[in-house]
């Protein structure tokens, strides 16, 4: 390897371990602010008691008592009760997406050697197991995608995209822990990138759906709003 | 092939200034929907029509203000009646479509709707 061959792989080893990880963490939460408010202002405060049946907040009265909610009837209506096999492997791969970057060791062990901050992680085994968990489900909704028709009816290639991306860190990261190519190096740098990619991605692309998603649950009223929201479009 | 579309029957301004006023709820909707397709047992319709994917709130949302969106209103007048058929024969807008991520579908497809009533293109009944 030359000289300058070998200062460029130098250098994007240390710009992407370095400043880009600033630079990923500051797009991240400047973008995912900016796209708080642009979805708030679309909305408008409305007063709890204006808000009636129908589109607004409804769960069914259970027949044999006027006074009792049928809740039972409400989760079966709802995504989970109507999807519960999607609505499992959707909440695990997005809990577990969320959990692991946060309290897998490796992580942890850099946190504490730059700035001390000491964070309770999940042990190796267990890591390890988690992220074949994800990759697992990663790999459904590949399938979805390529071999479900409703799903199939609207993928674009930037849904292929935006699966690789989110499961790319797990991937090389599990890559990388295991030293299954001799380049641990070259792994180790894509599985920052990714990392880092994605975190950019997450305010400006269909990404952006992990924040839309808690603000509108807990904020706009509708059948299947959690919590009391009190604005509405 | 390079030439200019032909947007000959439809008054593209128009078209623009409509969509302008919605145009941050239709992008922020176009960009969160996740293509997820957890609305589609929402529509009584899809479940009525033996589930077929053209009857998907998300389909008929993405189909309709998002072709608008892509051609950022340069459309035809068979972009529009293909449009007409998703907008009015196979939504009632009844609002029973829910969204995970909280895309207002109904109100997409309400655009829709304006967008080609705007250029003469809805459904005639009394001749269909």
């Amino acid at each position: 390897m030359d000289f300058s061959n070998t200062f460029f792989w130098t250098f994007a080893y240390d710009f992407i371990r370095g400043p880009m990880v600033w630079i990923a963490f500051i797009v991240f939460f400047g973008g995912t602010i900016f796209q708080i408010f642009s979805l708030l202002s679309l909305t408008k405060e409305q007063t709890i008691s204006k808000l009636t049946p129908g589109p607004g907040r409804f769960i069914p009265k259970r027949a044999d008592n006027e006074n009792k909610k049928d809740w039972v009837m409400w989760l079966k209506l709802s995504i989970a009760g109507v999807n519960p096999f999607m609505t499992i492997v959707s909440s695990v791969f997005h809990v577990l997406l969320i959990i692991m970057p946060i309290f897998v060791l490796g992580h942890n062990i850099l946190l504490d050697n730059s700035f001390g901050l000491s964070i309770i992680s999940l042990s190796e085994g267990v890591s390890d197991f988690l992220t074949i968990i994800v990759i697992v489900c990663a790999g459904i909704f590949l399938y979805r995608r390529l071999f479900v028709d409703r799903v199939k009816a609207i993928t674009t290639w930037s849904d292929y995209l935006f699966l690789f991306l989110a499961a790319a860190p797990f991937v090389t990261g599990f890559l990388a822990y295991h030293q299954v190519f001799e380049n641990y190096r070259l792994i180790i740098s894509l599985h920052i990138l990714s990392g880092e990619l994605m975190l950019m991605a997450v305010p400006f692309t269909k990404f952006v759906h992990m924040i839309y998603l808690v603000i509108f649950r807990f904020t706009i009223v509708s059948e299947y709003s959690l919590g009391r929201g009190n604005r509405t479009w | 092939m390079f030439g200019k579309k032909s947007t000959a029957g439809v008054n593209t301004k128009e078209v623009k200034a409509i969509l302008d006023e919605k145009k941050t709820k239709m992008k922020l909707s176009l960009k969160a929907c996740a293509h997820c397709t957890l609305c589609a047992e929402s529509c009584f319709l899809f479940m009525g029509r033996n589930k077929d994917p053209k009857y998907m709130p998300s389909y008929k949302f993405l189909n309709s203000v998002g072709v608008l969106y892509k051609k950022k209103g340069n459309v035809d007048l068979l972009d529009l009646g293909e449009m007409r058929d998703l907008v009015w024969e196979r939504c009632v807008l009844c609002t029973r479509c829910y969204c995970p991520v909280g895309v207002d579908i109904p109100e997409m497809i309400a655009l829709a709707r304006r967008v080609c009533r705007s250029q003469g293109v809805y459904p005639q009944y009394e001749r269909d």
